[in-house]
């Protein structure tokens, strides 16, 4: 679904990535997991289009869409879920729901009802959601944000979702409901790319991971491969 | 060092030398006309400059001041019969008070209400000066003739002279106040002013102080102004020259005086390049040769985005166009300063003196001055008693948002030397409680005593000076600063100079004392190597840490880390738990609001926890962690799972 190859990117003169690739085979979920400043928020924002790689390829689903400006890549089935959440803040749960949903929306008239069948499964996921529909997005919780930014980026009925730690600033009850939710949508057959500073939970939901190191990719196996590597247990499981 | 200093001072010696003798050389009263007239807007722009490039604010009320300055000095002139220096004085306290009242009321204001505000004040002052004509004599204008200096009689070359030494001396006195606290403050308050005051440094004051200052050395070119020209109209001070003041200021460079010398060179001297037709095609391929040359080497290079690339190249060939199509250059003279300035605006962000800045530096291989020798950290952050005698008590603390009940009656006593962890739901008012107690909220009703002594409601900057230090969940960093800076900003007892000797320079030894304790609290959080970097060039890892070290300089009595470790991955973790274990080495005490319920258990003596904004349960992390409303609400699995869980037990 998603090939990264030798991918450069970084930010003015200073290079973060060099030389990353790798690889979201269909219906899996892929962790990346490293630690801060190895430049996995970096990759997870070239491959989106916020930022434009100098050098290497990006495929989705066969199209190779590096250089593409972000909104392209997005209608082309890519949603991103920040860090950090950025969900819109004055506005309520269910308008951010629907600008998740804006590609395949008419502008004008019957939008509503278009979108009902995605709205529906989305409060299906997360019912709290469906409780505080006309909430100001920003008055939310903590958790109750992370949902809404997967909530949107589920809207727009995406080839792949890359997941930037969702997990980030939670307290503990919450961050098991959010590996709950991750492992349901696996089961629904949604594709993922979950970055993640819980290297444990992270493993333990994913199909396939990678190590992220200085800008490349150090190690990459299956979980069960990396929880037995010596390298991966000193720095990231301890 | 030396290489440094001789090239920075050298050039600004030349220049000076060289811009004092032209008068010597040259008999010729038209270019000392334009040479005067060069040295009173430099004046007027670094005074500008304050407020527009320090301040990041959109100034409009220089040229108003600098009529305000005129009017002054003329008329102590002209009914007092007050001489020359004495007039300038007049000229420069009128505008000073004015702008410190102008000051106050539109400083609460931000962006586009600010420059309204101005704008607002300028038409007034407009207004004033042209129909109180009994002082002013109104639209008619003000005649009067240069007073004497000291007795001394002045002409033409020795009026220039004048100029040209308060120039300088305006200039030397800004290099240092930039080059001092107050500098870094300025530019502080502008890229985060939450925490400006949250390290007790006042954010108002020294906004109002800023503007004040910029605005009396408008005052004080206004006073030049009036003595150059010996007329006076208002409607000279009026949009026209502030859209050009705003101009050079752009245009030449903000946050410099040699940006704002190019900006007052271009202002003075562009009009009468227009009036020749083969200076400005000159001029106008000359710059289109720098956009096309400049833009397609940043094109090659990758470093400059198209549009940046395109439009500058656009406008300077519009610009060339026009000049050979249009009749007379100088009825044009607003439209082609407006191509400039789009073009600078897009290709030259920095201005023109920014961009000549960079690659001077890189062609002399300029090195920043050296760093002290750090000190020792034990004398930095001298050891507290920490006997476990009560430090702060919370009696009963509300905060309520119109209904919502954020913290509702939460009692709690932290002793002196221990790390009290906070911990609770999202939402469940830990934040709420802990910007009660650092003053970015007033408390909707209870008490807070901090020794003993009430502690002040809802100000960060008096909370500040308590002795309560923070650092920010949202990381509140001062981007535009380095690391070191940023640390030297919030060192408490390290500025005890007063202004006036500031100006003057001798400031430099408790500044490189300042410098030495910031460095001691770098290398205590592991930065020490990148104190030169600016704070937004830092890994977030390194971002996180950079707050609490510039949280320590306060040398608090009480430490609020709020969340330090949301966002770190495991390596930066164990590095975190270190520092704080450091800290607390010194005797300081911490309260620790975190989600990583291993880092909690590791550090914490005593863990109170919040829901509901209501105090569910306190106790030693043992004893919490076990509490059956605390995993209900908190830790959603036993603890004894939770090495198993890796979602609880940090991994």
């Amino acid at each position: 679904m998603l090939s990264v190859e030798n991918l450069h990117a970084g930010y003015g003169s200073s290079e973060v990535l060099i030389g990353t690739s790798l690889h979201v085979k269909q219906d899996t979920v892929v962790a990346l997991i490293g630690a801060n400043g190895a430049g996995k928020t970096t990759l997870m924002r070239a491959i989106s289009g916020m930022i434009k790689p100098s050098q290497g390829r990006i495929l989705l689903g066969g199209i190779a869409v590096q250089g593409l400006p972000a909104s392209r890549i997005a209608r082309l089935g890519m949603a991103h879920s920040p860090e950090g959440r950025k969900v819109f803040g004055p506005l309520s749960v269910e308008d951010n729901l629907l600008l998740g949903a804006y590609h395949h929306l008419p502008l004008f008239f019957g939008f509503r009802s278009k979108a009902a069948k995605d709205l529906a499964k989305v409060y299906e996921l997360f019912p709290r959601l469906e409780e505080r529909r006309k909430q100001a997005a920003g008055t939310l919780s903590g958790g109750e944000q992370q949902m809404l930014a997967i909530g949107r980026a589920l809207m727009a009925n995406p080839k792949i979702i890359l997941l930037d730690e969702p997990s980030m600033g939670l307290a503990p009850v919450i961050v098991q409901e959010v590996f709950n939710i991750i492992r349901r949508l696996k089961e629904a057959g949604t594709t993922l790319l979950l970055v993640e500073q819980f290297a444990k939970s992270a493993l333990e939901v994913a199909d396939y991971a990678y190590v992220m190191e200085h800008g490349c990719i150090a190690v990459e196996g299956t979980p069960e491969e990396l929880a037995h590597n010596e390298q991966v247990i000193a720095a990231y499981l301890g | 060092m030396l290489k440094r200093f001789l090239l920075l001072r050298g050039t600004e010696l030349i220049a000076v030398v060289l811009l004092a003798s032209i008068p010597l050389a040259v008999n010729n009263s038209y270019a000392l006309g334009l040479l005067t007239l060069l040295a009173i807007y430099g004046i007027l722009l670094i005074g500008l400059d304050v407020t527009v490039g320090y301040l990041g604010q959109v100034n409009l009320a220089q040229a108003a001041f600098l009529g305000i300055g005129a009017y002054a000095a003329g008329l102590s002139v002209t009914m007092l019969g007050f001489g020359m220096l004495a007039a300038l004085g007049v000229g420069m306290l009128v505008a000073l008070v004015l702008g410190g009242l102008l000051a106050f009321p539109a400083l609460r204001l931000a962006g586009p209400q600010f420059a309204l505000a101005t704008l607002s004040f300028s038409a007034l002052s407009t207004t004033v000066l042209n129909e109180w004509e009994g002082l002013t004599g109104g639209a008619q204008g003000l005649s009067l003739s240069r007073p004497a200096i000291l007795g001394h009689a002045v002409n033409a070359a020795g009026f220039y002279w004048l100029c040209l030494i308060l120039l300088a001396l305006v200039w030397m006195a800004m290099r240092n106040l930039l080059a001092s606290q107050w500098g870094r403050a300025f530019e502080a308050l502008r890229d985060s002013p939450i925490a400006t005051d949250a390290m007790g440094v006042g954010t108002f004051r020294h906004k109002v102080a800023g503007f004040a200052l910029g605005s009396s050395l408008g005052g004080l070119a206004g006073g030049l102004y009036a003595f150059n020209f010996e007329y006076l109209q208002p409607q000279s001070f009026t949009y026209d020259l502030m859209v050009i003041l705003l101009l050079g200021v752009v245009l030449g460079g903000r946050k410099s005086l040699w940006g704002a010398f190019f900006g007052a060179s271009l202002i003075v001297l562009l009009p009468n390049l227009l009036s020749s037709r083969l200076l400005f095609e000159i001029i106008s391929g000359l710059g289109f040769l720098l956009a096309v040359v400049a833009g397609s080497r940043g094109w090659l290079k990758k470093t400059t985005p198209p549009f940046q690339v395109i439009a500058p190249i656009i406008a300077m060939g519009l610009l060339v166009a026009g000049g050979f199509m249009v009749e007379n250059t100088e009825n044009w003279r607003k439209a082609i300063f407006a191509l400039m300035l789009f073009s600078v605006v897009v290709g030259l962000p920095d201005g023109i003196m920014g961009f000549a800045a960079r690659h001077l530096a890189r062609l002399f291989s300029l090195k920043p001055a050296a760093l002290p020798v750090a000190s020792r950290l034990d004398e930095v952050l001298l050891a507290k008693k920490s006997d476990g005698g009560v430090l702060l008590e919370l009696k009963n603390l509300k905060r309520y948002f119109g209904g919502v009940k954020a913290v509702d009656g939460i009692s709690m006593t932290i002793r002196q030397g221990q790390v009290h962890g906070l911990i609770g739901p999202n939402g469940s008012g830990k934040s709420t409680a802990v910007n009660v107690i650092s003053g970015l909220y007033a408390p909707t009703g209870g008490e807070m005593l901090l020794l003993g002594r009430a502690l002040p409601r809802g100000s960060l900057f008096k909370v500040a000076r308590a002795g309560v230090s923070r650092t920010f969940q949202n990381l509140q960093l001062f981007g535009e600063l380095s690391a070191l800076d940023n640390v030297m900003l919030a060192m408490k007892g390290a500025y005890r100079i007063p202004l006036p000797l500031v100006l003057l320079g001798f400031f430099k030894g408790e500044e490189r004392r300042a410098q030495a304790d910031a460095l001691a609290l770098l290398e205590l959080v592991g930065l020490a190597d990148q104190a030169r970097v600016y704070a937004k060039d830092l890994t977030y890892g390194s971002q996180r840490f950079l707050e609490i070290a510039r949280a320590l300089a306060r040398k608090p009595e009480l430490l609020i880390l709020d969340e330090p470790a949301a966002g770190l991955a495991r390596p930066d973790v164990n590095e975190l738990v270190e520092i704080i274990k450091a800290i607390k080495r010194c005797g300081i005490t911490i309260i620790l609001i975190e989600h990583h319920m291993d880092v909690v258990s590791q550090l914490c003596d005593v863990v109170t926890v919040i829901d509901g904004g209501q105090v569910i349960a306190e106790g030693t992390p043992e004893i919490v962690n076990r509490d059956p409303k605390v995993i209900k609400a908190y830790l959603g699995v036993v603890p004894d799972e939770t090495t198993k869980n890796g979602a609880v037990q940090h991994a």
